[in-house]
């Protein structure tokens, strides 16, 4: 076994350290416009993410506008970061990953600039459409009905392009990550039609079911697997080192693929939704386990002998944190789903700090590790400044914490006391005036991190014209 | 079957469909089929079953009410549903009487529907009929005139629109009011 690992994940990757002569055949527009975008908007809606935390601390500011509104921004939070920033970074990173594992062009250029421009339009109407109220009433599926369409007719072209790539490929033997990714396409089809067009037909509890069956798998089964995909990429790739098993992270697949769908119920837990379904959502979230777990002890197996390179390489900084953020909110997911604990941390503030680590703590983490790896090879360069990009780490990663930290010590405390009927709700709300402060400082220092990570990637992608004698010179990690 | 998936695109993808299919189609299409009580309105006339009323459909203006709530995100602060745990109930009770917990025939006319995921502010489900026009009013101007410490954002572009106003209270005073529960103190009754 150890043999067969060592040459499945080798293969792909040309000679470390070097632009290989298959490098010199990939074009990469559209990866380049979709993870230049991707950042841009990370900036731009971490603005918004700034204003809705401030609206806590301080409830009338901007209040008697209502575009402003903490009602209308905050779903412009939410669809910006996973759909302009995070998706589309994912689907930019796919887009250089997959031809390089096929060791062949990407199928249709032309056909991923055009998804590219679509998928501006679509974040660019969905920055005008939500202020201004136009907002379907799901949560993560918001997003006005032209737009909903659009984002049907992206994915299929990005499917497209990914499944016209894998079908032209020189490689037989397909990487883990190409499973992932192309698991990514195939779920997000059936998992957006759910969330988006069966709730439709729908309506009460039915319809409720179909939301969160959507809510949950746009993380389990979007963001999850296409995260995965690109820290099973980049972490070796990363630290020069092979993966560890290539059979134990088939395991993780298949149990991902078979398990995560069956939990969406457990957003619902002692709710108006049957009993029966409340248990099976119970057992096949802790039963997520087993992938999660499968999954993380490949990777750190991989990293054993290779630590001390964390403190010089800043992508595998990202990652390495990235993973064990993913192992502790995978941790949270399946413990929030027993009856008990869930009576205590559901509804409450706990949520988003869970939320922000699965999102921001381990997928967005593998994204811009993705990107300080990926787009100076893009542009035949080096990274601006590796310094400034150790910052970006230690400003996502403190605000990221303190966010984190102090929103599940809050959160637990607003459970035991919405659980004694005697303290008055607003008393409640009082109690979390200082978590809600501390969340937004610690929002500023995160937001630092995005403006490093954004000044760096734009300096390092101007400054790569500038200097032609970097074009030839070998790239280090 | 799942050994070979690595070298066959076509074997991955029905086996990636199929594992999917399995958890998705049991979990969301049968459900409603098992369980009635998802589809069929809420009605009891029978005391010793628990509390009487029926589920009536929206009036246009409460539906358009309704659309306000919607548009301006009430959803993503206030829950709609009285769970079943002693908490909620006593929380959702009024005047000292418990409120019945949600159920889901009580939601059968809900689209989209509201039932949230976090409270920031207080849960809805039995609100309706608790606070009169004149208290919304107020409320909506500007919240901590009447609760001192909350968050919640002022609405004035609602409350200087009489039309938009009136709508959507008459939305929130329907929210609960299915099954008759109240007190007898009640200043409604």
């Amino acid at each position: 076994m150890p043999g067969q690992q060592q040459v499945s994940a080798a293969r792909p990757y040309g000679g470390p350290g070097s632009i290989s002569p298959v490098e010199s055949i990939h074009e990469d527009t559209t990866a380049k416009w979709f993870m230049l975008s991707a950042i841009t908007y990370f900036f731009i809606v971490g603005i918004i993410a700034l204003t809705i935390a401030a609206k806590f601390v301080w409830p009338q500011l901007l209040g008697t506008v209502s575009v402003l509104t903490y009602g209308r921004l905050r779903p412009l939070h939410v669809n910006g970061m996973l759909f302009g920033w995070l998706l589309a970074a994912d689907m930019g990173l796919a887009y250089y990953i997959v031809p390089r594992l096929c060791g062949v062009k990407l199928w249709s250029e032309k056909l991923g600039v055009a998804t590219a421009v679509i998928w501006n339009i679509i974040v660019l109407g969905a920055v005008v459409a939500l202020p201004l109220g136009y907002n379907k009433g799901w949560e993560y599926g918001e997003l006005p009905l032209p737009l909903t369409a659009l984002v049907v007719v992206a994915w299929v072209m990005f499917g497209a392009n990914i499944f016209g790539t894998i079908a032209t490929r020189k490689y037989e033997q397909m990487y883990v990550s190409l499973w992932y990714i192309m698991g990514t396409v195939l779920w997000t089809a059936f998992v957006y039609l759910t969330g988006n067009v069966a709730v439709y037909f729908t309506t009460g509890v039915n319809q409720a079911n179909l939301n969160w069956m959507y809510v949950h798998n746009a993380v389990g089964l979007i963001f999850t697997p296409i995260g995965l995909a690109l820290a099973y990429y980049f972490i070796p790739k990363a630290s020069n080192t092979p993966l560890y098993s290539h059979k134990l992270s088939m395991v993780g697949f298949w149990a991902l693929a078979f398990v995560y769908v069956w939990t969406g119920a457990h957003h619902m837990l002692h709710g108006p939704i049957s009993q029966w379904l409340q248990t099976i959502a119970i057992t096949f979230s802790l039963m997520l386990l087993i992938p999660v777990w499968t999954v993380v002890y490949n990777f750190f197996a991989t990293m054993k002998g290779q630590w001390y390179q964390l403190r010089e390489n800043v992508p595998l900084k990202f990652l390495m944190s990235g993973v064990v953020f993913y192992l502790l909110t995978c941790f949270q997911g399946p413990m929030h789903s027993l009856r008990s604990v869930n009576a205590i941390v559901s509804k409450t503030d706990w949520i988003p700090g869970h939320a922000h680590m699965a999102v921001l703590g381990a997928f967005s983490f593998f994204a811009i590790a993705g990107c300080y790896y990926a787009i100076p090879r893009l542009f035949r360069t080096e990274l601006h400044s590796a310094p400034l990009a150790n910052w970006s780490y230690w400003f996502l990663m403190i605000g990221g914490l303190g966010f984190f930290v102090t929103l599940w010590l809050g959160g637990f405390w607003q459970g035991w006391q919405w659980n004694n009927p005697s303290i008055p709700f607003i008393d409640t709300v009082r109690a979390l005036k200082p978590v809600w402060t501390v969340r937004f400082f610690s929002g500023i220092l995160m937001f630092l991190g995005i403006t490093t990570f954004l000044y760096n990637i734009m300096a390092t992608v101007l400054g790569a014209g500038s200097s032609h004698e970097t074009a030839a010179r070998p790239i280090s990690a | 079957m799942l050994g070979k998936t690595d070298k066959s695109a076509v074997g991955f993808v029905v086996a990636a469909l199929v594992f999917f299919f399995i958890g998705g189609i049991l979990t969301t299409v049968v459900p409603p089929l098992v369980d009635k009580s998802w589809s069929k309105p809420f009605e009891n006339n029978d005391p010793s079953k628990g509390p009487t009323g029926k589920l009536v459909q929206y009036t246009p203006e409460q539906l358009k009410g309704r659309a306000i709530y919607v548009r301006e995100g009430c959803w993503y602060c206030h829950t709609q549903q009285t769970r079943t745990l002693l908490s909620d109930v006593k929380r959702s009770g009024w005047k000292g009487v418990d409120s019945p917990i949600s159920t889901p025939d009580e939601f059968v006319y809900d689209s989209p529907h509201m039932f949230g995921t976090k409270r920031t502010g207080p849960d809805l489900s039995r609100v309706g009929g608790k606070y009169d026009t004149q208290w919304h009013r107020t409320h909506f101007r500007n919240p901590r005139d009447l609760t001192p410490g909350s968050v919640m954002p002022p609405f004035p572009w609602i409350v200087d629109n009489p039309e938009e106003f009136t709508a959507l209270v008459a939305y929130i005073q329907t929210l609960g009011r299915s099954k008759n529960w109240r007190p007898d103190n009640d200043y409604e009754k």
